[in-house]
């Protein structure tokens, strides 16, 4: 991979974070879970995908312009606060990037799925270790968000990577090989 | 034969109730006959695209009336599901909805969300694939990102067509296409309204492709239907067509060329035999020989 | 009803409000800074006295800038809730890590203390203040002046190999995208609900219902972002665009006395709320 940034880098790097922007100022950024908080939020989809794509850097960078979004935008107290908003959310992609790189090898569309989660989870956990730290949630209720709220956005996000990297990415098969309506009847 | 689409003095405006207000319609009428095959012109902003919203209830009219096969869609007790299984509706540009990996699978999307038995969506999506020119035991295992532009717009006319409408209504159908696939595309929409007997309404900036195809046009300018009739009462009426800087289809260009040249010629001839039969009727005015073939 | 498809019109990301008032004419760069410190200094402010006059000093901004006040307040408004929620956690959790101060009340496992009551109170201060102090900028300065701004500020940051340029370029692109991407994802959810898609019906313990019911709008969003890009970098690359090269800019900001002053009194500010021992 190319060091620094590419002319291909920058472009993804910026129509990925106009899609975090974009999922972050309208409802379609969260799905509603069966949880206190209510809500996945899927905007950080992009910062793993772009990870995934074009690496740390770019992911890094989605990641930036989510957490100045969710920044500017929050109607949650805990996220009015830069440092919650912004910081845990360069990781993202960094951790997504590193997960993929690990276990690509292996299998391509496992390695997505992983990055997927562990990006995912790295978000809900930076978040809630900052949220902590700075005195908005006791310890208890942290552990009880990460269970409750994580995993079901860990999940939902893995479902989305995927399907948006089957659908668009040649990278080989995995799953189905054929059409639903396939077969014989 | 009755009335299939009937819309009376409809309005709407954007973003109402805020300084972005934009008033996009401003009290349309108009009426579609079914097994029509009816055609929307008008400019960018004119209020076309707001308009065919209406007719599958993606938006519900804010003032004004309209009855989509006897159903009032101001009603709140609409039955929505059952609308836009009626009315199918290709939006601009249509390739960009395809989301599902496989071709068949996308052709199935609105017939398995109808709940139909897996045997039933099979049989649609073969019919609707055939009918949209794509080979169902050669395409339905096909990835969707590996198609053309053509066959991409293809597949997603068919995921509407599975929906067996009464009524296609197309946005720009053959925006961005190569001339070959227009052609064969613009074929395919005729063969629907002709033998499927389905009313079709299209909107479309080419007048070609309006002259060959509609059965009446709809002429629309700043929210409103200013002018209505058939390809040969709307062509052939040049206060009209400059009145609303309609573009004409070529052969009316030409015979208007002709007419102010001071020949006497039926400038609402549009199709192309009856424009060229009218170009040689004044290279042979009556009474003269003509000097043997050739001309 | 119908409106359920009109909400990706009323997209605005830093909603300009253009009045031409003395914080309008700031140059952004100075005003992207004095906003950050500010909002480093409320962060840190824990007391009742200091959070009581930044509030009372994000007020006057909104008069300085010529804004209605509602447009803050619109940001409040939907926060309420959580606030409330985040307040009851706090009140009930906190008693015993924040144990300092009197005790108000001991139930069982729940102790109201004076600090954990600070607690409650002053963060729900600091987001409104938050709220108020980001929504003056957003407000008062367009978005290019907000990324140019923010160019500018990142300049040191260059030495150190951070690519400044680039990353502006970056946040450039994203910006100009979003509205497009706003219409296409309007269109998106027409086009499948015209063939039968539902989004929001399953019940909120289906989660992979929910989830599945994105699909026909996330999967083409994103394609429709990477085809977009693939376009945008061969127009980019046609056009012998090299990441690294020195540029000029055609429009350049001079920053005035005013605006020096300015960053002085916002500074005097922001330490006089870090430094300064509140009574209370």
């Amino acid at each position: 991979m190319e060091k620094g940034l590419t002319v291909r880098k920058i472009v993804i790097a910026g129509v990925l974070g106009a899609v975090a922007i974009l999922l972050g100022v309208t409802r379609l950024g969260y799905i509603p879970v069966p949880t206190a908080a209510g809500n996945a939020t899927i905007m950080h989809i992009p910062a793993i995908i772009g990870g995934i794509l074009q690496g740390p850097l770019v992911g890094m960078i989605i990641g930036l312009i989510f957490g100045i979004t969710s920044f500017l935008n929050a109607t949650i107290p805990l996220f009015k606060d830069p440092f919650i908003a912004i910081l845990p959310r360069l990781f993202i992609g960094v951790m997504a990037y590193l997960t993929y790189r690990g276990i690509r090898n292996l299998n391509e569309y496992v390695a997505v799925g992983m990055a997927s989660f562990v990006g995912s989870l790295t978000n809900t956990v930076l978040v809630l270790v900052l949220a902590v730290f700075r005195g908005y949630l006791a310890p208890g209720v942290a552990w009880a968000v990460a269970v409750t709220n994580g995993i079901p956005e860990a999940v939902v996000s893995v479902v989305l990577t995927l399907a948006v990297v089957a659908t668009g990415m040649k990278i080989g098969h995995w799953g189905r090989k054929k059409s639903k309506i396939s077969g014989d009847f | 034969m009755g009335t299939v689409i009937e819309v009376e003095d409809l309005r709407y405006t954007y973003m109402e109730n805020t300084p972005l207000a934009h008033q996009a319609l401003a009290g349309v009428q108009l009426s579609v006959e079914e097994g029509e095959c009816v055609a929307i012109i008008g400019h960018t902003g004119s209020g076309k695209s707001t308009l065919i919203q209406h007719f599958n209830g993606l938006l519900r009219p804010q003032q004004g009336r309209v009855r989509v096969d006897g159903q009032d869609l101001s009603d709140p007790g609409l039955d929505l599901k059952g609308l836009r299984r009626k009315v199918g509706l290709v939006f601009q540009n249509p390739e960009d909805q395809l989301f599902e990996k496989w071709v068949g699978d996308d052709v199935a999307f609105g017939p398995l969300k109808m709940g139909l038995p897996l045997k039933e969506v099979r049989d649609r999506v073969r019919w609707a694939m055939e009918m949209a020119g794509l080979s169902f035991e050669a395409m339905k295992d096909r990835p969707t990102y590996a198609l053309s532009g053509g066959q991409k717009r293809k597949v997603a006319l068919a995921g509407v067509l599975a929906l067996r409408p009464k009524v296609l209504v197309l946005d720009e159908p053959t925006a961005g296409l190569d001339p070959r696939s227009r052609k064969e595309l613009l074929g395919r929409i005729e063969g629907f309204n002709r033998r499927e007997k389905m009313t079709v309404i299209f909107v479309s900036h080419n007048m070609e492709e309006v002259a060959c195809l509609a059965d009446r046009i709809f002429v629309m300018a700043a929210g409103q239907i200013v002018a209505q009739g058939t390809p040969r009462e709307i062509f052939g009426n040049r206060e009209v067509l400059l009145q609303h800087r309609i573009g004409a289809p070529e052969t009316v260009e030409i015979l208007y060329r002709i007419q102010g040249l001071g020949y006497p010629v039926d400038v609402g001839a549009y199709e192309l035999d009856s424009a060229a039969a009218e170009i040689v009727s004044i290279l042979r005015p009556q009474g003269v020989k003509s000097h043997g073939p050739g001309i | 009803m119908a409106r359920e498809f009109e909400l990706t019109r009323n997209i605005t990301v830093g909603q300009y409000l253009p009045t031409g008032s003395f914080v309008h004419r700031l140059d952004p760069r100075i005003k992207l800074l004095a906003c950050g410190i500010l909002i480093l200094a409320i962060a840190f402010c824990n007391s009742y006295g200091g959070n009581l006059i930044v509030l009372a000093f994000s007020c006057l901004l909104f008069r300085l800038s010529r804004i209605p006040l509602r447009y803050g307040l619109s940001g409040v408004k939907p926060a309420i809730p959580f606030i409330v929620i985040l307040a009851v956690l706090q009140l009930l959790f906190y008693g015993d890590i924040a144990s300092g101060g009197r005790v108000y009340l001991e139930y069982g496992l729940i102790v109201i203390t004076s600090d954990s009551l600070r607690l409650v109170i002053v963060s729900a201060l600091r987001f409104i203040e938050i709220i108020f102090v980001s929504s003056v900028l957003t407000l008062s300065t367009s978005t290019t002046q907000l990324t140019h701004g923010m160019e500018s500020l990142l300049k040191p940051l260059g030495y150190l190999k951070f690519p400044v340029h680039e990353f502006s370029l970056i946040m450039t692109i994203a910006l100009r995208f979003v509205p497009t991407f706003a219409m296409e994802m309007e269109k998106m959810i027409k086009a499948q609900a015209s063939r039968g898609a539902e989004f929001g019906t399953g019940s909120w313990w289906q989660i992979f219902r929910r989830t599945k019911e994105m699909l026909p709008i996330i999967v083409p969003l994103f394609r429709v972002a990477m085809e977009r890009a693939e376009d945008l970098i061969l127009a980019m690359e046609a056009r012998c665009y090299t990441p690294g090269g020195t540029r000029s800019r055609f429009r350049t900001y001079q920053t005035t006395f005013r605006d020096g002053l300015t960053l002085l009194f916002i500074l005097c500010f922001s330490l006089l709320l870090w430094m300064y021992p509140f009574p209370y």
